[in-house]
């Protein structure tokens, strides 16, 4: 038999152009660059490549549930934009039998102007479903949404969680061979969530070949029947699901438990005194933290100057690198010029939501007015997820739409019966 | 079973085939588009009647008011108008529609694959749709001013198709170019405008000989669209004469550019994603 998906050779290669990321002092200086690109406007700023993908080689058989891991940046977005001929592989050849359809994100082309009714016939024709097909599933569709009395109602006036059940019922009832599925999909409350883990692994069950992507690896587990594992866009290991996930979480799970930042760049807005030159996370082997546990990691800074009054700024951000929170650390101390400092930091009772988090770490200095000024920045550095609280045995679910601040269980302060009913 | 081959710079024959089987997306694209407009106006599809007339008072006040063009015309001036109006409407729309194809468009093409120029064909039959629209009012217009055609009116629905398919083409051929210069956008408006006035809209290539200047015919000459709108108001006023000389000129352009756009917006539409 012919398998579903044949990768052979694939590379995918991105140039990367480092534009002049310079910020402009005044307009004339901006004047002046822009003359400068009008005079010569093929010439480009230096230019690099990155190989997203290389020489990737695998095969997926008819009916296989394939989980696709590996840290982010390992290729597995750009594995499946290559399956989804979203962009095409710069190198090797891609082969596959049977039709596709593929969920990188929910809601893909919906318009909120229209009815939910009329976004399930523009959706489904921009999935690859014929007309035809949509009115067989449409009863189908809207019963798995539960949206059956807004259908007429324009999508821009549903709640969220609304709207994402519509996109995925869409999404999740196109009629083809093989499905490759994002782990954007794990969206909406946690009841439909597991409606929808259930579709897939239904739809596993039938005969469907599956590619998923995820960082949730008890989702893995329970969908999977074997695991890719991408490291710097090679393949690293293909197989057993167990023993993937293994190789995963001993290669820090995804976030690097040591990272050596002493080359990152200078910011124009630092005053650069002092440099923050390595990151460290410290109580923990995969970089995971259960519910409110203290998050420690150790930074080695070197100091250009002597520099009163330091202390560290830490902004954790969402894995969109949306903004979460910040934190200043209480004064270190005086840096003395010449030196290098291991400083432990330990950020305790953050309830923080089960996610990933990124955090950009600050080195800044107070003066006596209580203002701060920067020293020097790493983005994005700290990188870590958090779990759900365990109540009873059971690790709670999430949702993203909850927002990033756990509120701890609100206590009941009183509880008294007011009325009889005899 | 289908079977499809990923690998740099793939077979054509396969995405021919992908668009003939994606051809509901290009109806869907343009249902979407026509729904969406009139979503929440007053007068609603009453806009697609409205806007053209308006062109054309305006048109006809400037050209035949001010300008005197309409002075000894064989037929009501404003009909004239209305007849040139149509298919440069639609070759203009077909045009800036194709040309922000990918600037438009790029979210959705970001996230799913569907062969690219169903984008520009949906649009393109949006402009389409309106085009019939306003060709129903020209008849109106036709009872209303007592005006009996010939029998070439039954052409005109036929001059139509050309002309839409040379605006998309010329647009798809700026699209491409847009991926990289996104300033190309902020122009288009600016030469569609200038194009109308280039084009025998509210005027016929013989007004234009005889009463400005041989030279500045020759600047209409070349404009692509003016063989195709001309045709077209040789079908709806049958006094006009059939100028075959921007006639093929229009017909050279289309031939030229099918194959010259297609491939660039084939080449394009491959890493298009990337570069965004």
């Amino acid at each position: 038999m012919e398998p579903a998906i044949k990768v052979e050779g694939v590379g995918k290669k991105y140039v990367i152009s480092h534009k002049n990321t310079m910020k402009y002092d005044n307009n004339l200086q901006h004047l002046a660059v822009l003359a400068k690109r009008l005079a010569h406007p093929i010439r480009s700023s230096s230019k690099e490549d990155f190989w997203a993908l290389k020489d990737v080689n695998f095969d997926v058989q008819p009916g296989e549930s394939i989980g696709l891991i590996g840290k982010n940046g390992a290729g597995k977005s750009t594995m499946l934009k290559l399956i989804s001929r979203i962009t095409e592989p710069t190198t090797g050849r891609i082969e596959i039998n049977g039709t596709v359809s593929s969920m990188l994100e929910v809601g893909t082309g919906f318009n909120k102007e229209l009815t939910g009714r009329e976004n399930i016939y523009l959706n489904g024709a921009i999935l690859g479903m014929r007309r035809s097909e949509i009115d067989k599933k449409f009863d189908t569709i809207v019963e798995f949404s539960e949206i059956d009395q807004f259908i007429d109602t324009p999508v821009k006036r549903y709640s969220s969680g609304m709207f994402v059940r519509l996109a995925f019922a869409v999404a999740s009832h196109l009629e083809s061979d093989i499905m490759v599925v994002d782990e954007v999909l794990a969206v909406g409350d946690s009841r439909f969530q597991k409606k929808c883990l259930e579709q897939m692994a239904q739809s596993a069950q039938t005969g469907r070949t599956v590619l998923y992507v995820s960082h949730n690896m008890a989702t893995i587990r329970q969908l999977c029947s074997r695991t890719i594992f991408l490291e710097r866009g090679r393949v690293s290991f293909i197989g057993d699901v167990d023993e993937g996930i293994d190789h995963y979480l001993a290669n820090g799970g995804g976030n690097e438990l040591v990272k050596d930042v002493s080359a990152h760049p200078e910011s124009s807005w630092a005053t650069n005194e002092a440099r923050i030159i390595k990151v460290e996370m410290l109580d923990t082997t995969e970089c995971v933290y259960a519910y409110n546990e203290p998050i420690k990691f150790r930074v080695t800074v070197h100091a250009k100057n002597d520099i009163e009054k330091v202390t560290m700024r830490v902004d954790v951000n969402d894995r969109n690198h949306e903004s979460v929170g910040m934190s200043f650390s209480e004064p270190i101390g005086d840096l003395k010029k010449g030196c290098t400092y291991e400083i432990d930091f330990s950020m305790a009772d953050h309830r923080l939501a089960p996610d990933f988090y990124a955090a950009t770490l600050t080195l800044s200095t107070g003066n006596n007015f209580g203002t701060y000024s920067s020293i020097d920045t790493v983005f994005h550095v700290l990188q870590f997820d958090v779990l759900g609280m365990e109540i009873n045995g059971l690790r709670e679910t999430w949702t993203q739409v909850w927002g990033h601040l756990h509120i701890p269980p609100i206590e009941t302060t009183s509880f008294k019966q007011i009325e009889s009913n005899q | 079973m289908q079977k499809t081959v990923i690998e740099p710079n793939g077979k054509s024959f396969q995405y021919w085939k992908d668009l003939w089987r994606y051809r509901e997306l290009a109806l869907n694209f343009a249902k979407r588009d026509i729904t969406v407009r009139y979503k929440q106006t007053f007068i609603g599809f009453g806009w697609s009647i409205i806007n053209p007339i308006l062109n054309m008072l305006i048109m006809t006040f400037i050209f035949g008011n001010l300008a005197g063009f309409s002075e000894n015309s064989a037929a009501p001036y404003q009909l004239i108008v209305y007849a040139g109006l149509i298919p440069w409407t639609l070759f203009s729309r077909s045009f800036t529609l194709a040309s922000g194809t990918f600037v438009t468009n790029a979210e959705l093409m970001k996230k799913v694959y569907f062969p690219r120029l169903i984008s520009p064909l949906g649009s393109s039959l949006t402009s389409l749709i309106d085009t019939a629209i306003s060709f129903g009012v020209m008849l109106i217009m036709m009872l209303i001013y007592h005006y009996t055609p010939s029998f070439r009116l039954l052409l005109a629905p036929v001059m139509l198709i050309p002309m839409m398919f040379l605006g998309m083409f010329l647009g798809l051929f700026v699209s491409v170019f847009t991926i990289k210069y996104r300033d190309l956008i902020q122009i288009i408006p600016l030469l569609v405008q200038i194009g109308q006035y280039a084009t025998p809209v509210a005027y016929s290539m013989n007004d234009i000989k005889t009463k400005v200047s041989p030279t500045a015919a020759l600047a209409f000459l070349v404009n692509p669209a003016t063989g195709f709108v001309s045709a077209f108001k040789w079908c709806v006023i049958k006094t006009e004469v059939f100028d075959w000389h921007s006639f093929l000129i229009s017909f050279a352009w289309l031939i030229v550019f099918i194959p010259i756009a297609t491939k660039l917006f084939r080449k394009a539409e491959r890493t298009f994603v990337d570069l965004v």
